[in-house]
């Protein structure tokens, strides 16, 4: 029973209960019975003591065995991410500061070794001229010929879906045709069927031109004639486009031939509706079938490692024109294959990524290393930054927009263009340096973001030199051009990346380097807070084991070589950990979460008045008279608000609802004593009623002179302003009635306590 | 029943009204309250106007014509100029409001005898309004020395007051003093203010007061003390009878709008700041000094954005074309690029747009993007929007047509001044249409760019307008205590500040019984109301909330209003339903009117009653009517927001009418009997469509409990 009335104190009131307390100079304790709470304490910590070695060795061990792992797998070896590997290193910074484990150090030190290993690699290249471009274009083909035949796999998967994709459009063509048959005779349900058909594509363009189409018809806008053209024509060639949309979502990219034959209608009709599917942005063409174009979806998003592909072959291209001999037939045959698989993939659209990753990324490593290596053949100088330009250069290069410019643009000063008009050679020239220019630094900007991983324009502006709304603009053509990614932000500033597919060994680094130092820190801070464990930190305690428990899983889920790195760890100290969880927050939950601050004993010998005395010459005003409840008369009221205006506290309000039973139950005396006009508007009321109404009306607005006076009672410090100033007859439409003041409240609470 | 008697003078419009004069005469004259009545062909002419002040004599009028709007003004002139009092002369509108609108003669007189019998029973009550004469100062304060308060200062004094006129800076002329050209005219600034700083040089009734700052301003119309610090730093007051407000604008400095280095390169002006280099002649790059030779500039900076000023400055877009064609008038060979959201330019500024294109300002419709120096040189990188490309150059000159603010220091002083500001931070005038320059404060008026960014010429004209106002209010120094207004008994108030709280001129102050306070033993807050009538528009939003009945209109009070009801009513009953029409004297009589004189026809089973404003009407009044045994009640009010007492009079007659249907409804009523209606005069067919709707529910809903004998047997049907 005590425990129920001191919950129920409103907030305001426990708040100024407190501010009096501690102006009376009590000290804080925990008051319902504190053996009881103590209690509760010591059995929590009696039952957590076991569990916590377990818990407090657990992610030394971890990491031991990580780096017994990561050693035996060479997993840093497979990370060539820079960012990824610098942002790991401060997070293990971090977990180190937090540890005195021998292992954290030695991965750091692991890490340290492996990013200065891939920062020294640029000037070892330079160095190093005896990279053989021979050798490593040799593992091309054999690769080239793996990603054909996943190709090829993949496509067979496609077919074989497109087979179950056909049975259905065959239901679908069919009763389609049956359809045509009776526009003429029975237009309305020939659309009704129709609908049926197209709800099956999903296709809005035509579930909205039907609607409208039955709008017009039921409004009598459309005449029957005008109904007909309207469904032979426009309904029926949106509901064609469903089905190419149908077509090609689910059995790959057509031509029109070819759906004209699957969905056996005329070609000519496809290709009158597919045009305006390309103008929707629904449909794109995508490569030629013996001079006759293919057409794809248009996909949401490109799948990464066709992304990646695209890039491959800008690189070839450009490596092309500086090799000699066999390497160059090399080359030029892989990039002839290459060209067959992208395309092929383009067809595709969307397909599993993971199947080619591997081999892809490989295939990257191994042109970005031989590009490398030509840049730095053909260098003498070892100044970074020409080298930088260089490569930037034939980054650049590799792009078709500058190589059409560089080839076209002579013949554009020499000879006519398409107008008849000759192009200023000074202008061309400063059309081509203007070119050049901003190819350049795109160029620039992509080895950047290529090396150091995901950033901003800012962070590219810095490095570069380069404006920052210039770097903008290149970057946002970029990714127009499908050459970066946005990958995320960064202090509200987009964050680009290039197309990277992260190993397996990436993927694994960055979720163990995140959990680590937040792991050491809360084990840390959960040694402290056991030690001395009180009462008012069961809470921080909970959270802290809910969030260890949090990391283990993450990391129960950290994988590399198809083996979870020290699985066995982690399965034995998850019972523990989970276990910890569930008591604290059993304990948590028998401990009241709203304890009062001080004792019931205190309470009765606080001398309040003169604590309040001590308040109001400090604050200026007494925050708590006492509890009271004010008592509203209706029929005193005037609606006049000044209530409301008055009150320090918003706690009473004039509420626009009109309790009408009232307006009945005014004694004749009360009605004399009103206001004349406002006496005169009840006696109107009567006098027009031809019944008593017991229905209370709740008026839209304020209105002015009417409303139900409501006291929100958790607000109210009994201040007794309104009833002060109310206007109302006699002595006003309020009423305090003071029930509770301080010291009785005090009486009332103990004597409720035993 | 009353010992007051009153003439009633029939006016029949040089014989041309449906009206039967005859049933007319007898019956009104058979009315205990009728002295005389008087049959009349032409009340407007001299001969009426004579027999109206011979009546006038002898007690109130009620004068049964066309509409007051017409044939108040000429019969209070001519009182007037008789010297009778013209308070006791009371309007029926039997033309417009009768006769031209019900083809029935026989309904039409019927209508017409209700509503003279309603008229005689409120003039019965009417007190005769004493007109007190107050001798003021002949004198009138104009803040801020630009061409609007120079041109307000010239007109008062024409009009015979003494002015002060109080400036800011050192200088009078303001902006205008700094414009090389002011379009369309083609004269400098200068040129404009010369003859009117030459006759405020021989004026011997202006003292100018010269970097001068007001503080805060006390009092009323007839008596404000305005305190200011003079140019010694000294507080001083001037006793003064009227306010004018000319304190123009400011230009926005866009030092916030990084985009343009305003503040960071000194070759970043803004269009007035070029206006001063042209007319100073100095026009040359402010960083070194070169000649100005190409020139950006670029319009609408702060002005049309949510974040400085939402709307458009109005002025920018024709100062910047004036500077361009000054420009090119020193130097042809500069060039000129205008980078522009849209063209706005009003009036015959249209000519100078049209002669800077064709001298070769080049207009550029798209947004500069940023401003940057390189190598001493400023860079402009803009965004061209019709041939959707950026382009880079670099201008000697970038001029920012920024937007244009009120003033500063605007709101504190309307804490003492009392008037509204806009959303924009502008002074409000009291209402759009109608009484433009007019403030919520009586006795001052705004004028010039503090109502909104105003042209040269609209503040000269603005500011003429202004001074006849505050003639028309002080009367060179005898102002009339205005007699129509709300008036208080003080006894009666119980200091509910209703009134305060709704007034929409803030008349009613609220003032705290301290002496009471200290005898009452109850330790109650006890106020009472103080209501200047100085200020009183006379809506009696104040009267139809007072529950004590302690502040009443002294022209319409509860008792008048009441009986006028009760005798438009009389005998009315379930055979021959009736709809109660109030309506307010502002946009409602003026739309029912040209309903009559446009001869549109509504059915005769309607009675008018006119209210000052429709908030005078409160629920208790619609529930007399219904007492009264009307079927139907309608009140006629402006539209929203365009309350013509300066805020929300029909409002209040909204709340009236909302809370009377929902208590209808819980009473055994039909809440529909009571409508609201708003209107003006543009659409007369409001009037008519409003009030046949009325006509057709009193028709459809039957007779009223009242007419059926139910109402007030709540208690026997409860038992």
């Amino acid at each position: 029973m005590s425990g129920s009335v001191v919950k129920e104190i409103a907030p305001k009131r426990r708040r100024m209960l407190d501010m009096v307390m501690v102006l009376g100079g009590l000290k804080e304790e925990s008051a319902v019975s504190l053996g009881k709470v103590n209690e509760e304490i010591a059995t929590l910590k009696k039952e957590l003591s076991p569990l916590l070695e377990a818990i407090k060795e657990f992610p030394s061990k971890y990491f031991d065995s990580f780096l017994v792992s990561a050693e035996k797998m060479e997993l840093l070896e497979n990370v060539d991410d820079v960012g990824l590997l610098t942002n790991s290193i401060s997070q293990f910074e971090e977990a180190v500061s937090h540890s005195d484990s021998k292992s954290l150090e030695t991965i750091l030190q692991l890490l340290q070794k492996r990013l200065d290993s891939l920062q020294k690699k640029d000037e070892s290249d330079t160095s190093k001229s005896e990279f053989d471009i021979s050798v490593h274009l040799q593992k091309i083909p054999p690769l080239i010929e793996d990603i054909e035949s996943m190709v090829s796999n993949l496509e067979d998967l496609a077919k074989s879906e497109a087979v179950d994709a056909e049975e259905d459009l065959k239901e679908l063509v069919t009763s389609l045709s049956d359809i045509i048959s009776t526009i003429d005779k029975s237009p309305d349900e020939a659309l009704a069927e129709l609908q049926k058909i197209g709800t099956k594509t999903r296709y809005g363009p035509f579930l909205r031109t039907v609607a409208q189409l039955k709008r017009g018809k039921r409004e009598e806008r459309i005449n029957d004639s005008r109904f007909r053209f309207l469904l032979k024509h426009n309904v029926l060639t949106e509901l064609y486009r469903g089905l190419i949309l149908f077509v090609l979502s689910n059995m790959g990219s057509k031509t029109v031939i070819e759906l004209g034959s699957l969905m056996e209608i005329p070609t000519k009709d496809i290709q009158h509706a597919i045009v305006s599917m390309i103008q929707r942005g629904e449909v794109e063409m995508v490569g030629l079938d013996h001079h006759a174009p293919v057409f794809s979806r248009v996909l949401g998003s490109v799948p990464e490692t066709t992304l990646v592909l695209k890039r491959i072959l800008q690189q070839l291209r450009a490596m092309e024109k500086s090799l000699e001999g066999d390497d160059k037939s090399l080359v030029a045959t892989s990039l002839n294959q290459l060209e067959a698989i992208y395309d092929r993939l383009q067809i595709l659209g969307v397909y599993d990524v993971t199947s080619l990753s591997s081999q892809m990324t490989e295939l990257r490593e191994i042109i970005d290393s031989c590009v490398e290596s030509a840049i730095s053949k053909q260098s003498d100088s070892d100044s970074k930054e020409l080298k930088l330009l260089i490569s930037a250069g034939l980054e650049a290069f590799a792009r078709f927009r500058l190589k059409i410019t560089l080839e076209k643009g002579p013949n554009l000063v020499s000879g006519l263009n398409v107008y008849g008009e000759k192009l200023d050679p000074e202008r061309y020239k400063t059309i081509m340096d203007n070119y050049l220019d901003s190819e350049l630094e795109r160029g620039t900007l992509l080895l950047i973001i290529r090396e150091l991983g995901a950033s901003t324009a800012e962070d590219l502006a810095q490095k570069t030199g380069i404006p920052q709304d210039r770097v903008f603009r290149h970057l946002l053509r970029m990714k127009k051009d499908e050459l970066l990614i946005s990958a995320g932000e960064k202090h509200g500033y987009l964050l680009y990346d290039v197309p990277r597919t992260p190993t397996e060994a990436e993927v694994a680094l960055q979720t163990v380097s995140t959990i680590a130092s937040q792991l050491f820190s809360s084990i840390n801070e959960l040694e402290e807070l056991v030690s001395s464990l009180e009462p008012k930190d069961i809470g921080h305690l909970a959270n802290l084991l809910e969030s260890i428990s949090k990391s283990r899983d993450k990391l129960a889920k950290v994988e590399f070589r198809e083996t979870i790195i020290a699985s066995e760890i982690l399965a034995n100290v998850e019972d523990p950990i989970k276990s910890a969880v569930s008591m604290t927050y059993r304990t948590r939950a028998r401990i009241p979460s709203t304890r009062p601050k001080v004792t019931l004993d205190d309470l009765v010998d606080v001398d309040v008045p003169q604590v309040l005395e001590e308040y109001t010459s400090m604050m200026g005003y007494a925050p708590l008279l006492g509890f009271g409840t004010i008592h509203w008369d209706s029929s005193k009221c005037l609606g006049c608000k000044s209530c409301e205006i008055a009150c320090p506290e918003h706690a009473i309000e004039l509420k626009p609802h009109l309790q009408m039973s009232k307006f009945f139950d005014i004694s004749d005396s009360d009605l004399e004593a009103l206001p004349s006009t406002r006496s005169l508007f009840y006696k109107t009321v009567r006098n027009l009623a031809t019944a008593r109404s017991d229905t209370d009306i709740t008026l839209d607005e304020e209105s002015p002179g009417f409303g139900t006076v409501e006291v929100d009672l958790w607000l109210c410090v009994a201040c007794r302003t309104c009833v002060r100033r109310c206007p109302g007859p006699d002595t006003g439409a309020l009423e305090l009635e003071l029930k509770w003041n301080l010291p009785e409240v005090v009486k009332q609470i103990s004597s409720q306590k035993v | 029943m009353t010992e007051c008697k009153t003439s009633v003078i029939l006016c029949t419009c040089g014989k041309q009204l449906g009206l039967d004069y005859d049933f007319l005469v007898r019956q009104i004259d058979e009315l205990d309250s009728t002295s005389v009545v008087v049959l009349h062909d032409l009340v407007c002419q001299p001969e009426g106007l004579d027999k109206i002040t011979e009546l006038v004599a002898e007690g109130p009028v009620v004068v049964a014509a066309c509409t007051s709007q017409k044939i108040k003004p000429r019969i209070d002139q001519f009182l007037s100029s008789k010297k009778k009092n013209s308070s006791l002369v009371h309007y029926v509108n039997i033309r417009e409001h009768s006769a031209w609108v019900h083809d029935d003669q026989k309904e039409a007189s019927e209508k017409t005898l209700a509503m003279i019998r309603g008229m005689i029973r409120r003039a019965c009550l009417s007190e005769p309004l004493v007109v007190e004469k107050k001798d003021i100062p002949n004198h009138v304060t104009v803040i801020g020395g630009g061409i609007a308060g120079i041109e307000a200062a010239l007109s008062l004094e024409n009009l015979g007051y003494s002015v002060t006129l109080i400036e800011l800076t050192d200088e009078l002329g303001g902006h205008v003093a700094h414009l090389p050209v002011v379009a369309p005219t083609g004269k400098s600034g200068k040129e404009i203010l010369s003859s009117r700083l030459k006759s405020l040089k021989e004026s011997k009734n202006i003292e100018v007061l010269y970097n001068s700052h007001v503080r805060f301003v006390e009092g009323e119309l007839g008596n404000f003390t305005i305190h200011y610090l003079s140019e010694s730093q000294k507080e001083k007051t001037i006793r003064t009878s009227a306010v004018v407000l000319a304190m123009g604008f400011t230009e926005f400095k866009p030092i916030g709008m990084d985009e343009y280095r305003y503040g960071t390169n000194p070759d970043v002006v803004t269009q007035y700041e070029l206006s001063q280099m042209i007319s100073s002649g100095n026009l040359e790059r402010p960083s070194d000094g070169k000649p100005v030779k190409d020139v950006i500039m670029v319009q609408c900076v702060g002005s049309r954005s949510e974040d400085y000023k939402r709307d458009c400055s109005k002025l920018c877009c024709t100062f910047a074309i004036d500077n361009s064609l000054e420009i090119l008038h020193h130097n042809p060979e500069a060039q000129i690029r205008v980078i522009y959201m849209d063209i706005r330019v009003p009036f015959e500024n249209e000519m100078i747009y049209k002669e800077s294109r064709e001298k070769g300002v080049d207009y550029i419709r798209g947004r500069v993007s940023m401003v940057w120096e390189k190598n001493g040189e400023t860079y402009v990188r803009f965004y061209d929007s019709l041939l959707d490309q950026h382009f880079e150059v670099s201008p000697d000159l970038v001029v920012l047509s920024s937007a244009i603010l009120p003033p500063d220091g605007l709101a504190e002083l309307g804490e003492t001044l009392g008037y509204y500001l806009e959303e924009d931070g502008h002074v409000k005038e009291l209402y759009g249409k109608l009484r433009r320059n007019e403030t919520r404060r009586r006795g001052v008026v705004a004028v010039g760019a503090i109502t909104r960014p105003q042209f040269v010429s609209e503040s000269i004209t603005e500011a003429q307008a202004g001074a006849l106002m505050i003639h028309n209010e002080l009367q060179q120094g005898a102002i009339e205590k205005l007699s129509r207004g709300a008036v208080l008994s003080i006894d009666d108030c119980v200091g509910c500040s209703l009134c305060a709280q709704q007034c929409p001129r803030g008349v009613p102050l609220m003032i705290e019984q301290t002496e009471a306070e200290a005898e009452d033993e109850a330790k109650k807050i006890l106020f009472k109301a103080a209501i200047d009538t100085l200020n009183c528009h006379a809506c009696g939003v104040c009267q139809s909330l007072c529950p004590s009945g302690a502040t009443q209109l002294n022209f319409l009070n509860n008792e008048q209003l009441w009986s006028e009801i009760e005798a438009v009513l009389e005998n009315v009953g379930p055979d021959d339903p009736q709809t109660l029409c109030f309506y307010c004297e502002e946009c409602s009589v003026s739309t029912i009117d040209i309903v009559g004189t446009r001869k549109l026809k509504y059915p005769a089973n309607t009675r008018m009653i006119s209210v000052p404003c429709a908030g005078r009407v409160s629920i208790i009044d619609i529930l007399k009517a219904f007492e009264n045994g009307a079927s139907t009640v309608m009140i006629a009010a402006c539209e929203t927001d365009r309350c013509h007492v300066g805020g929300t009079g029909n409002e209040i007659a909204q709340v009236q009418v909302d809370v009377a249907r929902e208590i209808l409804n819980a009473i055994g009523w039909n809440g529909e009997r009571v409508d609201m209606f708003r209107m003006f005069s543009a659409e007369p067919e409001r009037f008519t469509n409003a009030i046949n709707e009325m006509v057709r529910r009193a028709k459809e809903f039957g007779p009223t409990p009242v007419h059926k004998g139910t109402a007030g047997k709540w208690m026997e049907v409860s038992k």
